[in-house]
C-alpha cells in the first residue's frame, strides 16, 4: 500500500495536533523547562539570584558525590522508602481486604476515617505533629507515661535514634488512606464469579487469599508499589515542618538537603542554586532509575 | 577619614530617662504608650502624589511588627493609601526575598537576606537611593548617631541606600529567668553577673524543685543558630575577642584575623551547655522546638532560666503580664572577669527600597518621620529593648522602665563597638558574597555534641575552626580571582584595644 508522506499525514490529522497543542504548550513550560533549566543551572556557580554566574562544567557534580552529607542524605532517602512502603502496603492490603466485606456495615465509616488524614494539609499534619510528640506534655508521651511503659518522657524528634521512625511512622499513618483505596480499587476489579467459584471448589480463607486472589491482583500491586515508593521518595514538607532536617542531620533526607543548599543558610552565607540543581538532577536521575527497574519488573511480571 | 563621634549610651543616660519617666508614669514594666495606638503624624514635608496605592513593606517582624501593626494603619489614612505588611522570621526572610527579588515582585520596602551583601543589592539594581524620597536628607542623616551611615554599608555612590532606625547594640543571649524559681534555689542574679558554675547550680536546685514539673534551664534547640549565638557570646563573654554579624566577621578576632572557634572560651561555653544536659537540668524536649515555642514555655512555668534576647521582654509583657522575671547579663566563666562584647559599625535592620517601587514617596515619608526624635520615641515606646531605637535622646524621652530600660542599661555597660573590615575594604564585601560556611557549620556541631552525635568538644571545635579558616581563604581567593582587592591581612587590626570603641581615627591609623 502506498504510504502518504509525512506533510500529509499531520495535515490530515491536523485537529488531533491542534487538541493536544495546549497540553504540550503547558508540559512544556511546566515539566520539559524547568528540568532543562535545572540541568543548565546545575553547571553553573550561581547563587540564583544574582547576574553573575559562572559556567563550572561538571564541578557541581563532583563536590556532591564527593560530600559525605550528600551521600548521608541519598541513603536517608532509600531508608525511608524502603522502611514505609512494605508497611504500607501490607497494611493497607489488611486493610483493604477488611473493608471490602459487604457484610461489614461500618466499613465506609472506617474508610472515611483511614482516609481523612490523606486530605489533611501535610503542613498542618507535620505542625501538629510536633506538639503530638512534645516530651512536654505531648499527647504520645502523656500516654506512654499514665501506661507505665516509659518512666520518663521521650524525646521522638529530638533524639537523633527515634525522629527518623517517627517521621516514618507519621508519614505512614497520613498516607496509609490512599494506599487502601488503591487496594480496594483493586480488589473491586475481582469479580463476584471468581470468589464464587473458589467457595464451589472449596478455597476459603488464606488459600482464597493466596492462590485465587493475590494472582489477580499482582499487576496491581507493583502499580501501587511504584507510586508508593516514589511517593516516599518526596517527603519534603512533612520533613520540613516536623524537623526541618534535623536533629543534627538525623532526619535529613534529600529533599531537605537540595532545600538547604538552595536557599541563604541560617548562617548568612549565600545560597547555591547551582549546586542544589546538581544535587537535584543526582537525585531525580536516580530515582528515574528506580522507576524504570520497577517498570521492567511489572513488564516481566505481567508476563508471567 | 572623616572624624565619627562614637555612639554612647551611658547607663546613666539611660537609667536618668527611665527614672523621669518611671516617676511620671504608673507602676508596670510596660509604658503606657504600649498598645495604646494613637500617633501624631505631621504632614508630609511636601506633597505627596494624591493617586494612592498600596505599599508592600517586609521585615523580620517581632517587635517590629508589633508597631508596624499599629502606625501603618494610621499612617495610610493619614496619607490615602494602603500598606500590606509582613513580618517574617528571617528563616522566610532569606527564602522569599531571593525568590522575589529574581522574579521582581519583592516589597516596596524590604530588608536583605541575612549575609547578602547590599554592595550586591546595588550593583545588581535592586534598590534604589532614598534621596529623592527624604526630604532634607542630607540635614535628616545628620541628626543620627555618627556611625550608623557608612559609605560600603548602607551608602553607596554618595547616596542612601539602606535606611537604619535602630542601633544594633544589643546581644540576644541575656540570662532572662524565673524569678521565683531563681529565688527558691537561693539566687539573685541581680546582685552581680552569674559564673557557670552558679548557672549550672542554680539549674540542678530548680530541676530539683521542679520534681519533674519544671526544669532548670530551656533552649529551642532545633533552632540551629541558637547553640552558635549562645557559645559564641559567652565565649566573648569569657574573653575570646571577636566581631559580630555574618560570616566574614564572626568568630573572627581582629588582633590576628583568626578564627578563634576552637579557643579556650568557646570550649568552656559548649561544656556548659553539654553539663546543662547532664546534669538533667535541661528542659527534656529542648531538640524538638524551636526558639519562640522555648520562649513561650518560660511564662509557662516549665523553665527557670533561658538564654535569649530583649525581644523577649514585649512578647512576655502582652502574653504574660502578670508573670514575674528577671534579665540580667550572661554569665562568666569561674574566676574570669566579664569582657566586653562587640558589634560593628553601622545600625540594624536596615531598610532597602525596591528598585521597581512606585511608593518611594511614602515610603521615604514615613522613613523620615520614623528618623525624627518624635518617631524615634514611639518606636522605642513600643518595641523597647528588643530593637533599640538609634537615637539615645529618643530613648531616653521614651520612658521606658523596668526590664527594657535594665536590659538597654546592660547593652550600653557591656558593648562596645568593634572593628568592621568591610568599612576598611569594601572589597571584603565581595568576599561576602562568595563566602560559604562549610558543614557542618558551628551551630550544628554544637547541637551535634549536645545530641551525641559528635564527640570530643576539643577535636570537633578544632576541626570545625580549620573549616572555618579553610572556607575564608577560599571566599577570599575566589574574590581576588574575580578582581578583589582584598587579602586576610584586612581582618588584621593591630591596633584595635579591646576595652575601647573602634572608631574612625582608629581606621586613619591603620
Amino acid at each position: 500500500m502506498h504510504k502518504k508522506p509525512l506533510s500529509k499525514q499531520i495535515y490530515d490529522a491536523r485537529w488531533c495536533y491542534l487538541f493536544v497543542l495546549p497540553c504540550s504548550i503547558l508540559t512544556g513550560m511546566f515539566v520539559i523547562y524547568p528540568i532543562g533549566m535545572s540541568w543548565y543551572f546545575s553547571l553553573l556557580d550561581w547563587s540564583g539570584f544574582t547576574k553573575e554566574a559562572k559556567f563550572i562544567g561538571l564541578k557541581n557534580y563532583y563536590e556532591a558525590v564527593n560530600d559525605e552529607f550528600f551521600w548521608d542524605a541519598f541513603i536517608r532517602s532509600f531508608i525511608f522508602m524502603f522502611g514505609t512502603v512494605p508497611v504500607k502496603i501490607v497494611l493497607g492490603f489488611i486493610i483493604a481486604v477488611f473493608l471490602n466485606n459487604q457484610v461489614l456495615k461500618l466499613a465506609p465509616f472506617f474508610r472515611t476515617v483511614i482516609f481523612m488524614p490523606v486530605v489533611t494539609a501535610i503542613a498542618i499534619i507535620g505542625i501538629v505533629m510536633t506538639f503530638v510528640f512534645s516530651p512536654f506534655n505531648g499527647p504520645a508521651n502523656k500516654f506512654l507515661m499514665s501506661t507505665n511503659l516509659t518512666s520518663a518522657p521521650i524525646d521522638f524528634l529530638g533524639n537523633p535514634d527515634t525522629v527518623l521512625p517517627t517521621v516514618m511512622g507519621v508519614y505512614v499513618w497520613k498516607w496509609l488512606g490512599i494506599t487502601m483505596m488503591y487496594w480496594l480499587a483493586a480488589l473491586q476489579t475481582v469479580p463476584q464469579d471468581v470468589y464464587d467459584a473458589a467457595k464451589i471448589d472449596g478455597a476459603e480463607g488464606y488459600r482464597l487469599w493466596i492462590h485465587i486472589i493475590l494472582p489477580i491482583v499482582l499487576p496491581f500491586a507493583i502499580v501501587i508499589i511504584l507510586v508508593e515508593a516514589v511517593g516516599a521518595l518526596n517527603v519534603f514538607p512533612l520533613i520540613e515542618t516536623m524537623t526541618a532536617g534535623g536533629p543534627f542531620f538525623s532526619s535529613e533526607v534529600m529533599e531537605i538537603y537540595i532545600f538547604r543548599t538552595a536557599f541563604v543558610t541560617d548562617s548568612g552565607t549565600m545560597p547555591r542554586l547551582g549546586y542544589a540543581c546538581a544535587a537535584g538532577v543526582f537525585w531525580g536521575v536516580a530515582v528515574l532509575f528506580i522507576t524504570v527497574l520497577q517498570g521492567l519488573w511489572m513488564r516481566r511480571t505481567r508476563r508471567i | 577619614m572623616k572624624k565619627k563621634k562614637e555612639l554612647k549610651i551611658s547607663r546613666r543616660t539611660v537609667m536618668k530617662g527611665a527614672l523621669a519617666a518611671g516617676a511620671m508614669m504608673s507602676a508596670g514594666s510596660i509604658p503606657s504608650k504600649l498598645f495604646a495606638g494613637e500617633y501624631n503624624i505631621p504632614d508630609p514635608l511636601k506633597p505627596l502624589p494624591t493617586t494612592g496605592g498600596n505599599m508592600r513593606w517586609i521585615d523580620s517582624g517581632d517587635m517590629k511588627g508589633v508597631f508596624w501593626k499599629k502606625l501603618f494603619p494610621e499612617y495610610a489614612a493619614s496619607r490615602g493609601i494602603t500598606i500590606e505588611y509582613d513580618g517574617l522570621p528571617w528563616k522566610e526572610i532569606n527564602k522569599i526575598v531571593p525568590i522575589a527579588i529574581r522574579n521582581g515582585t519583592v516589597h516596596d520596602v524590604f530588608q536583605l537576606p541575612l549575609g547578602m551583601d547590599p554592595g550586591v543589592a546595588v550593583a545588581e539594581g535592586w534598590v534604589q537611593p532614598w534621596d529623592d524620597y527624604i526630604e532634607n536628607i542630607d540635614e535628616w542623616l545628620a541628626a543620627f548617631p555618627s556611625g550608623v551611615y557608612l559609605p560600603g554599608v548602607n551608602q553607596f555612590n554618595g547616596k542612601t541606600y539602606g535606611t537604619c532606625l535602630t542601633a544594633n547594640k544589643r546581644t540576644g543571649t541575656c540570662l532572662l529567668y524565673s524569678e521565683k524559681y531563681m529565688s527558691e534555689a537561693g539566687y539573685d542574679p541581680q546582685a552581680g553577673r552569674m559564673t557557670y558554675s552558679e548557672i549550672r547550680d542554680a539549674a540542678k536546685k530548680i530541676t530539683k524543685n521542679g520534681n519533674g514539673q519544671y526544669y532548670g534551664w530551656i533552649i529551642g534547640g532545633n533552632q540551629v543558630n541558637r547553640w552558635e549565638d549562645v557559645v559564641h557570646t559567652f565565649g566573648q563573654v569569657g574573653g575570646a575577642h571577636s566581631g559580630r554579624g555574618g560570616f566574614t566577621n564572626r568568630h573572627i578576632n581582629f588582633q590576628n584575623g583568626k578564627f578563634q572557634i576552637a579557643s579556650d572560651q568557646y570550649m568552656e561555653a559548649v561544656e556548659l551547655l553539654l553539663q546543662l544536659k547532664s546534669d538533667g537540668s535541661a528542659f527534656p524536649g529542648v531538640m524538638s522546638m524551636n526558639a519562640p515555642q522555648a520562649r513561650a514555655l518560660m511564662p509557662q512555668g516549665a523553665a527557670g532560666m533561658i538564654f535569649q534576647g530583649p525581644w523577649c521582654i514585649g512578647v512576655w509583657g502582652r502574653d504574660a503580664p502578670d508573670w514575674k522575671y528577671g534579665i540580667a547579663s550572661e554569665p562568666v566563666p569561674d574566676g574570669k572577669e566579664a569582657q566586653p562584647l562587640y558589634i560593628a559599625e553601622g545600625g540594624s535592620n536596615t531598610f532597602w527600597l525596591s528598585a521597581n517601587s512606585t511608593m518611594g514617596p511614602f515610603a521615604g515619608d514615613l522613613i523620615r518621620f520614623m528618623g525624627t526624635e518624635q518617631g524615634q520615641i514611639y518606636w522605642a515606646q513600643t518595641v523597647g529593648a528588643a530593637d533599640p531605637a538609634v537615637n539615645p535622646d529618643a530613648v531616653a524621652k521614651a520612658g521606658l522602665t523596668g526590664p527594657s530600660a535594665q536590659a538597654l542599661s546592660m547593652f550600653a555597660e557591656n558593648i562596645l563597638v568593634g572593628p568592621n573590615p568591610i568599612v576598611r575594604n569594601k572589597d571584603v564585601g565581595i568576599v561576602a558574597a562568595k563566602s560559604r560556611v562549610p558543614d557542618p557549620s558551628l551551630a550544628l556541631v554544637i547541637q551535634g555534641l549536645y545530641t551525641g552525635q559528635l564527640k570530643g568538644v576539643e577535636a570537633q571545635l578544632k576541626d570545625c575552626n580549620q573549616r572555618y579558616e579553610d572556607a575564608l581563604d577560599k571566599a577570599v581567593e575566589e574574590a581576588r580571582a574575580d578582581g578583589a582587592n582584598v587579602t586576610r591581612d584586612d581582618w588584621v587590626f593591630p591596633n584595635w584595644d579591646v576595652y575601647s570603641n573602634y572608631g574612625a581615627e582608629k581606621y586613619q591609623e591603620l
